[in-house]
């Protein structure tokens, strides 16, 4: 791991090759150790220790860029040369923001020592509950544990300087049944390491995987559903994305107006949406920039900023460039996302459902409109069907294709938020909540 | 023929990794200063009672060049905005069996001193997860390779004046955007370069170059009155070649066709949802090749071991050589020797040597894609080099070889497909693509979408999606235009594993017909 002075040394021999009036440095380096397992035993492990440097130089708005991992001074000086050659070539970038000035970083590290350096001793006992606590139901587990630490910095010609470091851990279980025709999932982020729990979290996979047996085929259509919290992330940290004052200005965007302007301002969603970038909340670890734009723009000072307030847009995505064609301050970049929620437990939430579906998570989602965000997915490791506000047995899985926009503007019900990790993207925190008409659209008979 | 050592000149990599892979020309046999420093990674294994080691030290390049024409806000002057970048990464990993496990360990400093340090600590990994073996690991067979293998090209793309390709991607966006109903417009061009060296204590030492070009061109039209905007792209198919491939892309040509086609697109009916036939062209069904047959006939998600992530497979092994999947005309085989294909290599990451072997015959499942550390769990004697990490720091596991479909009878043309469907569409490129864990049900979209009424291609529709089961949807297929329509594309960003991996790969193809598929209207 690159240390703060470390990485002013490296920031320093790179200036001092430097011939461009401007020189944008990025370091990062990261160590992993991680555990993948399957059919109740470990699979693949590893411990992995990584580090690189992106170097960007411009003159008269020509820049070129590299990235090498290569620290010695005869690589560090070929990398700046090469960077000014490339920018030599290039045509002039119109798009092009100068080098930040010097920024005030805030202190937002969130760094722990103990997931930093946590190897198999630590790691392997929550694998272990995982699998013994399969065995003893007769099921079959898999899944993956892993903690990274990593420390970045970034630095330019200008004096700007920053260095900040994060810890995270993540695990995931899925849990079969011997012929594989039931399954159940769980899942827990944690900045702290000692927060994970192996042992409750395989309890909980086993027990839908236990429940999910022999589901009911329903017919695909709209239904009402409870979605965990997990499911909820899956597809509204997605639209960290689509906040883009550049597309939502351009007609591009579901922000879009017809005839042009955007729908900044307006009220799109039921007043229990509030959608918001909170790179301070203790469960994420951060770096303390974030947003900007891309290359040298990027490194603005971590902020918060709330995209969506009790249903209205309350702010668009501008970065360093386009903020100033806009005449506009640069926001944060949309992500470290929390959508907040209210009081009830999931339970009540069911509760409360008259006829519906629980679904645990979303999986292999892709894009079909970007324009009205629509998405296409799956239900995965645990569809339950909900009568008179109980859940009643297990269903089919279900295909669906629905905006995370318009799941949020039928959304009636809203838990308590918590932080989740799905099967695909870094995830956010995100309630459980319940959503009227969730358009289903064929029947999977995975498991 | 370029010879390495030029290769190696023209390039500006750093001085060690340099001159660890630079060779005499036509030189059969890897460096020997990467054999020794493989050696101290076997030998250090060897010492910690490992029953079994290998190391790759790869040295990746990346290039690429891309340019944007967008309208400036306020003025709606075209601004061209341009990004270069030449980068790459130079690391090593070890994996080793020790205890009956594997252990692997990674690091981007390639000393002596380091490689025996990290081939320790994928010792340490071993041993401490021997406590949750579920049983030994046991390797099929291999022979011990001591060779050099690289991706035929004739033209080093490294060695290309950068101003030669932005010349020609400004060119290609300009065409692309040379009509003022034409928003946005892009092109974009890219080459990479994975010099891997690998020794194992099986006994092989083999060092290969990986070559790999690609490019895209594209466009957005945007109708502001109806806040709708529409897209085109043209993307050549990605190879490994190297630059003589690029005047075959005919990158300016296809941005012309794509500055008619989006402003078409734009202003295209939405498809009417119902059953349909459907044409696919090879720039879309090898999306739905690699989705729906490449990833049901891995073997390591038929066991269990992807269930985590990307999931399992209904092609359960007591299917093998039985179950049929498609029709009779549909042939399907995995091969990584594959001319110019994204997966083709001289040897895998356990040191088998590349092969081609059918996965599909007449419609029935009849080979699973393999390595050596799964082949005895369904009882073969042999790997079928299917093992792959995408990067230095990367666990090898089992990834997908070039999975391709066999062409129809030589008589077959596209004409015929499309001549004999009452109410079809015509699909062209990938667009949206989504597929259940275990491979059953998917949904395709795709760039461009024409009606076929009475068996002639009529206008441009838009707002498609596709959903069927897989063997459905085989069995469906009727059709397949003849060899002189076959044409392989693929991508390089295809994710399993975990941490997940991308893995490049290719899959050819003629167009196909197939009868009566669920066509939905998307948003």
């Amino acid at each position: 791991m690159i240390t703060k002075e470390q990485a002013q040394k490296l920031v320093g021999k790179v200036l001092s090759f430097s011939t461009f009036p401007e020189c944008d440095i990025s370091i990062g380096s990261s160590e992993r150790a991680s555990i993948r397992f399957a059919l109740n035993g470990i699979t693949t492990s590893g411990f992995t220790v990584s580090h690189f440097m992106s170097i960007t130089s411009v003159k008269d708005g020509q820049i070129g860029n590299t990235q090498i991992d290569e620290f010695d001074d005869v690589s560090l000086r070929e990398a700046v040369k090469r960077t000014e050659t490339l920018a030599r070539l290039s045509p002039p970038n119109p798009e092009r923001e100068d080098s930040l000035e010097p920024q005030k970083y805030a202190d937002i590290e969130n760094y722990v020592q103990s997931t930093a350096t946590a190897r198999n001793q630590v790691m392997i006992p929550h694998v272990r509950a995982i699998v013994e606590g399969a065995k003893a139901s007769g099921l079959v587990a898999a899944g993956f544990f892993e903690r990274a630490a990593t420390s970045s910095a970034i630095a330019n010609k200008k004096g700007n300087f920053g260095y900040g470091r994060t810890t995270d851990a993540h695990l995931s279980t899925t849990i079969r049944n011997s012929d594989g025709s039931s399954s159940g999932w769980a899942s827990q982020p944690a900045v702290r390491i000692e927060d994970i729990d192996g042992e409750a979290m395989g309890k909980t996979a086993i027990e839908k995987c236990l429940k999910w047996k022999n589901p009911k085929r329903l017919e695909p259509g709209k239904y009402t559903v409870v979605l965990e919290p997990t499911a909820v992330g899956d597809l509204v940290q997605l639209m960290g994305f689509n906040m883009l004052a550049r597309s939502a200005e351009e007609g591009r965007s579901f922000l879009s107006k017809k005839g042009g302007g955007t729908l900044l301002g307006e009220k799109l969603f039921p007043e229990g949406i509030t959608l918001r970038t909170d790179p301070r909340n203790k469960l994420y670890s951060v770096l303390p920039w974030g947003g900007g734009g891309r290359g040298g723009a990027a490194g603005m000072p971590a902020g918060n900023a709330t995209w969506i307030e009790t249903g209205v847009v309350k702010n668009l995505y501008y970065d360093r460039y386009y903020a100033r064609k806009a005449g506009k301050e640069s926001t944060p970049f949309p992500s470290n996302l929390v959508l907040d929620g209210g009081t009830k437990s999931q339970a009540e939430l069911i509760a409360g459902v008259e006829r519906g579906l629980l679904v645990t998570r979303f999986w292999y989602i892709r894009s079909v409109n970007q324009q009205t965000v629509q998405y296409t997915g799956l239900t995965r490791d645990g569809l339950f069907l909900i009568e008179d506000g109980k859940v009643t047995g297990p269903a089919v899985n279900f295909r669906f294709n629905e905006s995370p926009v318009r799941m949020l503007q039928n959304t009636i019900a809203m838990g308590k938020p918590v932080r989740v990790r799905g099967g695909e993207g870094q995830g956010m925190i995100a309630p459980p909540i319940v959503v009227k008409d969730f358009p289903f659209t064929s029947i999977s008979e995975a498991v | 023929m370029l010879s390495r050592r030029k290769f190696i000149q023209s390039s500006t990599a750093t001085a060690f990794a340099e001159r660890l892979f630079a060779a005499q020309a036509d030189s059969k046999r890897p460096n020997q200063e990467l054999e020794s420093l493989g050696g101290v990674a076997l030998a250090e294994a060897k010492k910690l009672k490992a029953t079994y080691c290998d190391i790759r030290i790869i040295r990746y390049r990346r290039q690429f060049v891309t340019v944007r024409l967008n309208p400036e806000r306020g003025t709606g002057k075209t601004l061209e905005v341009p990004n270069i970048a030449d980068g790459g990464s130079f690391g090593f990993g070890v994996r080793v069996i020790a205890d009956g496990c594997w252990g692997f360990a990674a690091s981007p400093i390639v000393t002596k001193a380091e490689i025996a340090r990290i081939t320790g600590e994928a010792v340490t990994v071993a041993r401490a997860n021997a406590v949750l073996k579920q049983r030994p690991v046991q390797l099929a067979p291999v022979k011990a390779y001591r060779d050099r293998w690289q991706t035929p090209f004739e033209k080093d793309p490294f060695s290309v004046p950068i101003e030669e390709r932005l010349e020609l991607i400004r060119t290609a966006a300009a065409a692309a955007k040379k009509d003022k109903r034409v928003f946005s417009a892009g092109c974009s061009l890219s080459f990479a370069s994975e010099d891997k060296y690998f020794a194992s204590s099986e006994g092989s030492s083999i060092q290969q170059l990986n070559l790999q070009t690609s490019a895209q061109v594209n466009a957005t039209a945007v109708d502001v009155a109806k806040a709708l905007s529409k897209s085109r792209r043209y993307v050549p198919p990605p190879v490994t070649a190297g630059y003589e491939y690029v005047p075959i892309m005919n990158l300016v040509e296809n941005a012309a066709r794509v500055r008619e086609e989006v402003i078409e697109h734009l202003a295209a009916p939405p498809v009417t949802a119902g059953k349909k036939d459907l044409v696919l062209l090879p720039n879309h069904l090898w999306l739905t090749i690699h989705e729906s047959l490449g990833h049901s006939t891995e073997l390591d998600r038929a066991l269990g071991y992807e269930a985590n992530y990307a999931g399992t497979s209904f092609l359960t092994t007591d299917k093998l050589g039985k179950a049929r999947i498609g029709s009779d005309i549909v042939n399907v085989w995995g091969d990584r020797t594959t001319a110019r294909g994204l997966a083709t290599i001289g040897y895998d990451d356990d040191g088998v040597k590349a092969t081609k072997f059918p996965i599909i015959e007449k419609g029935i499942f009849k080979h699973y894609q393999t390595i050596r550390d799964q082949a005895h769990l369904i009882g073969e004697k042999e790997s079928r080099g299917c093992c792959f990490a995408d990067d230095w720091s990367s666990v090898p596991f089992q990834r997908m070889p070039n999975v391709w479909l066999e062409p129809g009878k030589a008589t077959t043309s596209l004409d015929d497909l499309i001549g004999d469907i009452e109410d079809g569409i015509l699909i062209d490129g990938d667009g949206s693509f989504s597929i259940d864990q275990q491979r059953y049900n998917f949904q395709f979209g795709g760039d461009a979408f024409w009606a076929i009424k009475k068996g002639k291609r009529a206008g441009m529709v838009s707002q498609v999606a596709y959903q069927s089961r897989t063997t459905d949807f085989w069995q469906a297929c009727d059709a397949i235009a003849g060899p002189a329509y076959w044409q392989q594309w693929g991508a390089t960003n295809d994710g399993k594993g975990e941490p997940p991996q991308s893995n490049s790969v290719s899959h050819g193809c003629s167009p196909a017909r197939f009868r009566q598929i669920n066509v939905i209207q998307t948003d």
